[in-house]
């Protein structure tokens, strides 16, 4: 892409006044995730939960929701969040943190769907870091959490644009990002990587960000991003997609991601695929709870 | 707690149901990593009312008792074979699985045809191996036949269904099914290639028929496999379960030379060929994969 799309992209993303600044949390938050579990202290998660009000309270929902099976609902935050374990708690922080900086009404994409992709990719980057024995698994799934925020700046920053791009993409039945090139020129690739510049994410975030349709062209992280591009893949073949029937064949051994990760970790040669697919689809339906538990009332609120 | 009180009647068991003794998931396990067969934890309960026929039939009372007989030396292949017939009784449907319908007429077929598009005879050629009662191959032939109709248009398509049971290949070639096999055919579907026959019962009319070729044949028989060439697809939905190691290898070797370059092997939804080959390319279409024998021009041979 041309420096002065780039350029374009930018400034749009800079000057549209409804798009969010980085919602006050949300670093702090990233950090806390990062840590290894044991060192991720209570009383930190609890401040950031208490926060914002809103946060805080859709916080409790999760936790009395029947997903999470407990007797009773919890009375305070620091309650919540010891019934509901420091990385549930993390996962619905950032989600209703994104969720809440960028309203949802009049989306071009529906939000829930939206969710269950980006939450489902967190979820099976996560295992796919586990079943490569690789140590971040943490923050695997944060970059999967994430990968997709440009959707949400060209909702904001493009809507009429991107509106006509994701009708095109269902009613052909192609990718997402194929429609969004041949609509706008540009992907949510870019739009979210200048929306994790302005907000000084971490690299390999803005790499993730930037480059999961097209690992081989990051210019860093690559093992990262080749990870959620795989990811990203197999959920859009199990059911956690855009919500639409995707018409392809995806190869994800003949996929260049796949030979950047094998340098890596050479134990990808023994992952079954076909039992990872399996075991992918016993956890969409805790994928679709989880979302609406988070999100019934977000949408509500709008 | 007995067997018969885990099973619940409803497809989506409620939370009040007596959880299921962890000794199933090992089974299902075990069942996994011999036989390539994945039970969803969903339908787990489906798992645990095949055990539980089979206890009931050997006598044996607890499911550990009956995981020790499925791990022991002497009894295991036997035992496992047993338990798969339980675990895949009356599961065969005309129309079973819509998503491997889909991957072959959305993403497949336009494929084909776009590859064949330059040949002077446009052929396609669908082996329905292990084809049972018939309710595979008259499935395909009826997307076929809509699909003649747009894609493939002035397409000769020939399906191939064989299976080792004589009296299976009989009831295939009637072709007269009951609801039960008709339970995911819609109606759209039973009105344009079905006849009535008899009492609640439905017959595929002669259009459908005529696309289909039914055979006896063993998968083993190396002389007669060796003469199946030039197929662009083939279907093989649990059957390969039955077979040991070695001889399912074999099966897997014939079928990738059966198949024409860019062609593809369906197994059953949730069947999985366990690295047995490493020739193929297991690839993904939505909700279903399937094994790919690389074209010629995708240089990934």
């Amino acid at each position: 892409m041309s420096t002065s799309v780039t350029a374009i992209i930018r400034e749009r993303v800079q000057s549209i006044e409804t798009m969010p600044a980085i919602p006050t949390i949300f670093l702090p938050l990233l950090d806390l995730l990062n840590l290894p579990a044991e060192r991720v202290k209570l009383d930190e998660v609890v401040k950031l939960v208490s926060y914002d009000n809103s946060i805080a309270a859709q916080c409790l929902r999760a936790a009395s929701s029947p997903l999470f099976g407990l007797a009773k609902s919890p009375e305070s935050i620091k309650g919540a969040v010891i019934a509901l374990g420091l990385r549930k708690v993390q996962t619905i922080l950032l989600t209703c943190c994104l969720g809440n900086a960028f309203p949802t009404k009049n989306w071009p994409l529906d939000p829930t769907v939206f969710w269950r992709h980006s939450l489902g990719c967190a979820m099976v980057c996560r295992k796919f870091s586990e079943k490569l024995e690789a140590e971040d698994g943490d923050r695997a799934y944060m970059a999967g959490l994430l990968h997709d925020l440009g959707f949400m700046v060209n909702c904001i920053a493009f809507p009429k644009e991107f509106a006509a791009a994701a009708a095109h993409a269902s009613q052909k039945q192609i990718s997402l990002d194929d429609a969004e090139l041949a609509a706008m020129g540009f992907t949510h690739c870019e739009s979210g990587r200048a929306l994790a510049e302005r907000w000084n994410l971490a690299d390999d975030m803005v790499q993730v960000i930037a480059h999961h349709h097209a690992p081989e062209q990051g210019e860093s992280a690559q093992s990262l991003v080749a990870l959620v591009h795989l990811s990203d893949l197999l959920c859009r073949m199990r059911g956690l997609g855009y919500g639409y029937y995707e018409r392809r064949r995806v190869d994800l051994v003949g996929d260049p991601a796949w030979g950047i990760l094998l340098k890596e970790y050479q134990n990808l040669a023994g992952v079954d695929l076909a039992l990872f697919s399996f075991e992918l689809d016993e956890a969409v339906g805790e994928v679709f709870e989880l979302v609406s538990t988070i999100f019934g009332a977000a949408k509500a609120r709008d | 707690m007995t067997t018969n009180q885990m099973v619940s009647a409803s497809p989506f068991p409620s939370p009040s149901v007596a959880p299921i003794d962890p000794v199933f998931r090992q089974i299902r396990d075990l069942v996994y990593k011999v036989c390539g067969i994945f039970q969803l934890e969903e339908k787990l309960y489906l798992m645990a009312d095949a055990c539980g026929r089979r206890m009931k039939q050997l006598g044996v009372r607890t499911p550990r008792e009956y995981w020790d007989l499925l791990t022991a030396h002497s009894s295991r292949e036997a035992e496992l074979r047993q338990l798969l017939n339980e675990v895949t009784i009356g599961e065969t449907c005309l129309f079973r699985s819509q998503p491997q319908l889909d991957a072959l007429r959305k993403v497949i077929l336009p494929e084909l045809a776009q590859d064949k598009n330059k040949q002077v005879i446009k052929r396609l050629r669908i082996w329905s191996a292990g084809c049972s009662t018939g309710e595979e191959p008259y499935t395909l032939a009826m997307n076929m036949l809509e699909e003649s109709e747009h894609l493939l248009k002035g397409w000769t398509i020939e399906i191939l269904a064989t299976d080792l049971n004589d009296r299976s290949v009989e009831t295939a070639k009637a072709g007269i099914y009951g609801d039960y096999a008709l339970r995911s055919t819609s109606e759209y579907f039973r009105r344009k290639y079905f006849t009535p026959a008899g009492e609640k019962k439905l017959e595929v009319r002669p259009e459908v028929r005529e696309l289909i070729t039914f055979s006896r044949l063993n998968l083993q028989d190396d002389s007669r496999m060796l003469f199946m060439k030039g197929m662009d697809l083939i279907f093989c939905c649990n059957v390969l379960i039955y077979f040991d190691g070695p001889s399912k290898s074999k099966v897997i070797d014939h079928y990738y030379s059966n198949l024409n370059f860019g062609g593809y092997f369906f197994l059953g939804t949730s069947e999985s060929l366990l690295k047995l080959n490493d020739k193929f390319h297991l690839v993904h279409f939505p909700g279903t994969i399937a094994y790919w024998k690389p074209s010629l021009k995708s240089g990934k041979l």
